[in-house]
């Protein structure tokens, strides 16, 4: 077909040549053009059926130019004009075919951005709800410390209130910025002068002890005198009356390294010294539970 | 002898004047050519709206041509009207592809576009 189209033409260029004069129509002229166009680019890859008729199309119009030798020839134009739009059909459609390649291409491509875009989202959401899952482990655990916690807080003050309503029934008990303050008048503990406990006093710290035992909290026993007498001998005489109280309840069980004894001699007296009533009530002991280290 | 010649000259005359039938098939063919061009979109695209235009007017050319009985010729007009029909509905056909295309490039660079 292509050594027939070129035959022709060169059968055309001859004649033309040997007749010297006559000059092909524009149609066949823009047929030819066309026609090469078609041949020339991705036209005649993507769409070679319809390069073929074009083809054919062009040997029929310079057969017809070729028997004419006319150029206003009606028939022979006609022919030029149906190879050129032939020509033109065969690139149009190509175009398209190139242009729904391109689409298909853009469509792959879309699909593989939208999977790896999914997989990433995926990703991040696998990561977020294992992070709220621990989020939550901690949470619950937590919860379930904070409960136990308050529980043994509840146990605890359930506890020292039992203890500080046993004590009440037998000593003053106040709370001051020191802690629990247990205070036993010296006359109940000692005779005058002496450090060691009477036997009634002894009851009375069994309970005390029996009360505070178990708890693990702190105690310092403080002595306390009147203001008569010399301060050395008020010093000495509180410090080991203190002494004697503290003896004493850590043989009842109260952890000996959790109480100690100070002898304070007349110093902080909580009444006037001035009165027999003042001066009993200055003459004292004071048992003093410190809040539990935590 | 003689007589076949004359026979023969007389069939040839014949067929090359009048007797040309009427291009009915070819006409109706051009029609559905036009029907085609113009549901695939191509009054929208000014490229193809003028080929479809021509591929009429050589329509309503050659039916003026065969009233007259001029058939040879209706039917060379209506091989034009055909490819200008078809020429008008693969212009068309490109038209749309090309932007689906570009369409779905654009949505490519986007969708790249929002990672």
């Amino acid at each position: 077909m292509r050594i027939g189209t070129v035959l022709s033409v060169v059968a055309a260029a001859g004649l033309v040549a040997c007749g010297g004069e006559v000059p092909a129509p524009k149609a066949l002229v823009d047929a030819r053009a066309d026609y090469a166009k078609a041949k020339g680019g991705i036209t005649l890859q993507l769409d070679p059926t319809d390069v073929h008729e074009a083809d054919l199309a062009l040997q029929k119009a310079e057969s017809a130019w070729q028997s004419s030798q006319d150029p206003n020839d009606e028939h022979a134009i006609d022919q030029a004009i149906i190879a050129q739009r032939k020509a033109q059909i065969a690139m149009a459609e190509a175009a398209a075919l190139k242009a729904q390649q391109e689409l298909q291409t853009a469509k792959n491509e879309l699909e593989a951005t939208m999977q790896s875009q999914l997989q990433a989202t995926r990703g991040q959401l696998d990561k977020t709800q294992r992070n709220l899952a621990q989020t939550q482990d901690q949470l619950s655990l937590t919860a379930a410390q904070a409960a136990e916690q308050k529980k043994q807080l509840a146990d605890l003050e359930a506890k020292l209130k039992d203890a500080r309503d046993t004590i009440a029934k037998i000593a003053a008990v106040k709370d001051d910025d020191r802690g629990m303050v247990i205070t036993l008048q010296g006359e109940v503990l000692f005779k005058t002068g002496k450090w060691d406990l009477k036997p009634g006093a002894m009851a009375k710290l069994d309970q005390i002890a029996d009360a505070l035992r178990g708890k693990e909290q702190p105690m310092v026993v403080y002595g306390f005198t009147d203001n008569v007498g010399a301060i050395d001998m008020n010093m000495d005489l509180s410090q080991k009356r203190a002494q004697s109280v503290r003896d004493y309840l850590a043989s009842k069980g109260i952890p000996g390294d959790l109480i100690t004894a100070e002898g304070k001699g007349p110093a902080a007296p909580i009444a006037e010294n001035t009165s027999v009533e003042g001066r009993a009530q200055n003459r004292r002991v004071e048992i003093v539970v410190k809040p539990k280290k935590s | 002898m003689r007589f076949a010649t004359i026979a023969l000259l007389a069939a040839v005359l014949a067929g090359c004047s009048s007797s040309f039938p009427p291009p009915n098939d070819e006409y109706s063919a051009a029609q559905a050519d036009v029907g085609r061009a113009e549901s695939g979109g191509a009054p929208a695209v000014p490229d193809a709206k003028l080929h479809l235009q021509l591929a009429q007017e050589d329509l309503q050319k050659s039916k003026a041509l065969i009233d007259n009985g001029d058939n040879k010729r209706a039917a060379d007009l209506i091989s034009v009207a055909r490819v200008e029909a078809q020429l008008a509905l693969s212009l068309a056909k490109q038209l749309q592809a090309e932007e689906q295309a570009r369409k779905a490039q654009a949505d490519v660079a986007k969708a790249k576009g929002g990672q």
